[in-house]
């Protein structure tokens, strides 16, 4: 068990340094969620609706865009490359190389994510205040479960011709739970709410991600497996 | 080597043959159906007409849903069993299935419009839907993307348990929802205590969208055996 | 006095009849030219 931990880790970081060697991907899904904040920003009515009401919604569903480019990205690479043909081929638990594949797209969703909120703060002029830990928390809460189910997902889609088209099709029934939870909370956490009006969404998400998670590790023999 | 090709088309010939029969019976059976509810079911009294929508839309909500239920079950026993007869089956529920999610996700509308004054709501059962409809589709657009028989079989369980596993969240969602905001109750249009006459039409219309799942699933199996007969013809 | 709204119970039933039956008659030719026809290709 433990081995599997430390194998998953080093897949991951193989991927981590891979990634940073050749910041494309991160620099696009980057410009690409800035991209679609500028499209927010300018597509609503100053006068009719303030920003801290769409707040929540525009935020999320920048970093649902960037997190499908960002997962993309990962099995595109990782298909032209052949490199997990290797992997395959040695005994490795196929749960240890799911969890290496899932850690190292969770950090590349996460640094993109991590971008953004800034530049969302700077365009909306939104005051976060004391909400940030709180988003925070929510963003990673949301990230971790759609990101194992994309994940398995982009490892399927990468096998069909139409990769890019195939993985929003299969994901986005999933991502849409968690997102919206997420948008709840965040509303919520920007409105100066208490915690108890949180709770039940983020127990769901927590629940979510426990839920997905564990049968991500499961199920992804099935997928790279014969 | 003709033999276990005609035998395989042999069967596929007897299973589309024998749920075509049950799908004849049943679709008179939905003749019978809508004659019981247009013509011997009391109109209900603030809805009008229009609830009769309701006879169709609930049990299609229903064949959807089942469908949708024994994809995900026969998804788990094909990846446990690898027998690749049962990622047929599964396929032939996926596409009856889409077809009832298209039956209700238009009856819904047709249905809501006049009863809520809204082509659409999110409540429980349209949102539910909606999600199965998309699963479907998606399990559909996968099937068709990929050519390797193993590969397709798998991915297309491994999607059909993640499907399955995702239904629960939806209900928890909707609930959670619901209890933070309740909805102020205009009209209930399906109050607990259905009068026995509505009650009967909705049962009758229920089993007969049951037996028309059956005969199509049956019918579209057998259409699946024949076209994995033809192409291979030494597979049993 | 209900609502007149039989416009839409028509709407409904005829849309779910013709579904159906669009599904089962494309489906049993469907299954008709695989099952019947053992010479020419799929």
């Amino acid at each position: 068990m433990a081995d599997s931990v430390r194998l998953a880790v080093v897949i991951a970081a193989k991927d981590i340094r891979a990634e940073l060697r050749n910041r494309t991907a991160l620099l696009s899904a980057t410009v690409f969620a800035a991209l679609v904040l500028v499209i927010f920003y300018f597509s609503r009515d100053p006068t009719a609706v303030p920003a801290i009401v769409l707040a929540p919604s525009v935020l999320w569903v920048t970093f649902a865009f960037a997190a499908i480019v960002a997962l993309n990205r990962a099995f595109t690479v990782e298909r032209e490359h052949g490199a997990m043909d290797g992997l395959l081929l040695a005994p490795v638990p196929r749960g240890a190389i799911f969890l290496g594949k899932y850690l190292a797209n969770l950090a590349f969703v996460a640094a993109v994510q991590a971008v953004t909120l800034p530049l969302f703060v700077v365009f909306f002029n939104v005051d976060l205040g004391s909400a940030l830990p709180g988003i925070v928390a929510t963003a990673a809460l949301a990230s971790i479960g759609f990101v194992a189910v994309g994940t398995v997902f982009s490892a399927m889609a990468v096998r069909t011709r139409f990769a890019e088209l195939m993985l929003p099709v299969l994901l986005l029934p999933f991502m849409v739970w968690p997102v919206r939870w997420a948008v709840e909370a965040t509303a919520r956490l920007l409105d100066g709410r208490p915690l108890s009006e949180l709770a039940g969404w983020l127990r769901l998400l927590a629940l979510y991600d426990v839920v997905f998670l564990t049968l991500c590790i499961m199920i992804f023999g099935a997928v790279v497996d014969e | 080597m003709t033999e276990p090709r005609d035998n395989g088309l042999d069967r596929a010939r007897t299973l589309s043959r024998r749920g075509l029969g049950i799908s004849v019976v049943a679709l008179a059976a939905f003749a019978g159906v809508c004659v019981l509810a247009l013509g011997f079911t009391p109109v209900e009294a603030r809805q009008g007409l229009a609830q009769k929508i309701f006879y169709l839309h609930v049990p299609a909500a229903w064949s959807s849903l089942l469908a949708f239920s024994i994809v995900g079950i026969v998804s788990i026993l094909y990846l446990w069993l690898r027998d690749r007869r049962l990622d047929l089956f599964a396929e032939s529920s996926a596409e009856v299935g889409v077809m009832f999610s298209v039956v209700m996700l238009t009856t819904g509308p047709i249905w809501a419009k006049p009863i809520w004054g809204t082509w659409w709501t999110w409540d429980a059962r349209l949102t539910l839907t909606l999600f199965v409809f998309f699963l479907f589709v998606g399990y559909l657009a996968l099937r068709a993307a990929i050519h390797d028989p193993d590969e397709r079989a798998r991915f297309s369980a491994v999607l059909g348990i993640m499907g399955l596993v995702l239904v629960p969240f939806i209900h928890l969602s909707v609930y959670l929802f619901r209890t933070l905001h309740p909805q102020p109750i205009v009209l209930k249009p399906s109050a607990p205590s259905l009068p026995w006459e509505m009650l009967r039409t909705l049962l009758a219309s229920v089993v007969t969208f049951t037996l028309l799942y059956i005969g199509l699933v049956t019918t579209r199996y057998g259409l699946a055996l024949g076209r994995r007969a033809r192409e291979t013809p030494d597979a049993a | 006095m209900p609502p007149d709204n039989g416009g839409y119970m028509v709407a409904g039933y005829v849309v779910t009849a013709t579904i159906l039956l669009v599904y089962v008659v494309t489906l049993w030719r469907r299954a008709k030219r695989v099952t019947s026809d053992v010479t020419s290709d799929k």
